[in-house]
């Protein structure tokens, strides 16, 4: 094996695996917190990037300028879906609960092919996307500057849970959400809010990704597995957790892509993630 | 359960199921033999039988599979491979079809249906698992890129037809099966014990249900219906390839289910075959234009039904049609 191949996809995985905890961080929000399935998280990744495509070819900018106003349209967006279709169905049977975000995702999917159809689609003039040579390893600018902006943002996501009140609220109903509203949390508002950050958080990790990458109608279904291969992994241990998995993840998905072939890039991952389930069901690093 | 009180006991469904019997199989006449019509209704009872045995795994245990085709394909495909490289014959490859896909089904259920797993895992393993099988699939040393065909032999030893009305009947006794083995289990101790599972699975195992056993049963008993039709399937497409691995179609077959009604027959069987027709019609109509409006049609309609309705068309029914009576 050629050590300089090796490294490049080692870096490359990190880079990725940085991007891909981004997108299971707002996965792990809310089914930490809130205990909601959200199955086809990445569905609004893929919409998030349509979307960022369609501002970036409007006004001809990086997708990455896109996040200032994906992020908070999306947010809204993400607050809308759990108010009408979310929240209706928090008493229900597992399988009701799950087969509607399925549904949501499928619909999704749907209107994308609809209006897209299945051509992919990408920015043509983007402004990060070259390489730094250093001797034979090169390293991609816009990767680099996604998972600057992707480490950045767990940061805050970690502030935001630990440092502040409304993060305290968001735990204390993650801990009990039966006797968190006794101690005047407004469990309603931590819901709207959890579900909004975490679709939020999609539409960012969506922007960053266009800098150098494509759209199609599929794209979520790869990106809902990573998500969730990092959330088993992590398991509910907080952001730490999901930061290692995800860096596990992009490492294994670049090697299996180089190594074994390009269509092995999910069955890579796809069998960790069944390991994963099989010996460490409560994740590699779950702190109960 | 005797049999013989089996029989007995339910002997209204199965006069019933006689009966639908008999009615679908002179429907060609019906039709005058037209091979369009009899292809179009092949394959919507196909999808009948699909949806019906998912009622096993997702109505009666209560797991949301949604890898339909994950196993139709893999036994579909692994009893045309048999036919085409070693010459052999349907009726013994589509068992061995059924018990290829029985057996990753198993895999599958074994880490997943664990007690205290949460129902996410599995309805995740067996969502990229169509997925996967694609990939796999695709690869040079597997399938490649190319489209496959069966030989251009006829006959019933082949099960493939220069018309359709062969095949037509064939799925209908097919579905006559399923429905018999749907009703078994559903009046069965493993149906009893589903349903405890599904209600409440901590109960179930406080009362010594093995849980994890019984799912797998469920599950290996669905699988098996769909590798053991996947060769018929493959037949009335006329082609197979790592497409044939599609995972938009399993997630219908899912959705068909629920807007069925989870646990009833008749509500899957008709959900399976009246929006599997809609779909067809739909793309027939529209699909250049809109590609995927009917699967969109389905992603809302199980949105909507969730929301409002959980037990689909089958509560529907009860809620309109039978007001007074049994439950």
């Amino acid at each position: 094996m050629n050590p300089i191949l090796v490294t490049n996809n080692i870096i490359d995985g990190l880079l990725m695996g940085m991007l891909y905890s981004l997108v299971a961080l707002g996965l792990a929000l809310i089914f930490g917190i809130m205990d909601i399935i959200n199955f086809p998280h990445g569905d609004y990744v893929m919409i998030a990037a349509y979307i960022s495509w369609l501002i970036a070819m409007a006004f001809w900018v990086d997708p990455s300028v896109t996040a200032l106003l994906t992020v908070p349209l999306f947010f809204l967006f993400g607050a809308a879906i759990y108010k009408s279709v979310i929240h209706p169905i928090l008493g229900a049977e597992p399988l009701i609960q799950i087969a509607v975000t399925v549904g949501l995702g499928y619909v999704l999917e749907n209107i994308a092919l609809a209006i897209w159809h299945a051509e992919p689609k990408s920015f043509p003039a983007p402004w990060f996307n070259f390489g730094l040579n250093f001797s034979g390893i090169s390293i991609s600018v816009a990767k680099l500057i996604a998972a600057a902006v992707s480490i950045a943002s767990l940061y805050l996501t970690h502030s935001l849970l630990t440092k502040t009140k409304f993060g305290l609220a968001m735990r204390a109903t993650s801990a009990n959400r039966l006797i968190a509203p006794l101690m005047g949390i407004n469990v309603e508002k931590v819901y709207s809010i959890t579900f909004g950050l975490g679709i939020a958080l999609t539409a960012l990790g969506a922007a960053l990704y266009m800098m150098w990458a494509q759209t199609n109608p599929y794209l979520g279904s790869s990106f809902s597995l990573l998500a969730w291969v990092i959330v088993a992994m992590g398991g509910l241990g907080g952001v730490v957790g999901v930061i290692y998995s995800g860096l596990i993840v992009g490492v294994l998905e670049a090697l299996g892509n180089t190594f074994i072939s390009p269509s092995a890039r999910l069955a890579v991952v796809y069998i960790a993630f069944f390991l994963v389930l099989w010996f460490r069901p409560r994740g590699l690093f779950a702190k109960r | 359960m005797a049999l013989g009180e089996w029989i007995s006991e339910s002997k209204n469904y199965i006069i019933g199921v006689v009966v639908l019997g008999a009615l679908l199989a002179v429907v060609p006449y019906a039709v005058g033999f037209d091979q369009y019509t009899i292809l179009l209704l092949a394959t919507a009872l196909i999808y009948g039988i699909f949806v019906v045995a998912w009622n096993i795994i997702g109505g009666y245990a209560g797991q949301l599979d949604l890898g339909a085709f994950a196993y139709i394909s893999l036994g579909g495909i692994v009893s045309a491979q048999l036919l085409i490289v070693y010459g052999v014959t349907p009726w013994i490859g589509m068992f061995l079809g059924a018990a290829a896909s029985a057996g990753l089904a198993i895999i599958i259920g074994i880490p997943t249906f664990r007690f205290g797993i949460r129902e996410v895992w599995y309805a995740l393993l067996s969502a990229a698992l169509v997925v996967i099988m694609n990939n796999i699939f695709h690869m040079p040393e597997v399938l490649g890129s190319l489209d496959h065909y069966l030989p251009s032999f006829n006959g019933w030893i082949y099960l493939k037809f220069p018309t359709y009305e062969n095949i037509y009947w064939f799925i209908t006794i097919a579905l006559m099966f399923v429905i018999f083995i749907n009703l078994m289990i559903s009046h069965s101790k493993i149906g009893y014990y589903l349903r405890a599972i599904r209600e409440d699975e901590l109960a179930a195992e406080a009362l010594g249900i093995d849980v994890r056993k019984y799912k797998l049963v469920a599950l290996a008993a669905y699988a098996s219906i769909l590798g053991f039709m996947g060769y018929v399937y493959i037949v009335i497409q006329g082609t197979f390839s790592y497409h044939t691995f599609n995972a938009p179609e399993s997630i219908a077959i899912a959705i068909m289910g629920i807007i069925g009604g989870l646990g009833s027959i008749a509500g899957t069987l008709v959900s399976g075959f009246s929006l599997k027709l809609l779909g067809d019609y739909l793309r027939g109509s529209l699909g250049a234009t809109i590609p995927g409006l009917h699967l969109l049609i389905y992603g809302l309609l199980l949105v909507i039904i969730g929301v409002f309705e959980p037990e689909g068309f089958a509560g529907i029914y009860r809620k309109y049609f039978r007001r007074r009576g049994r439950k």
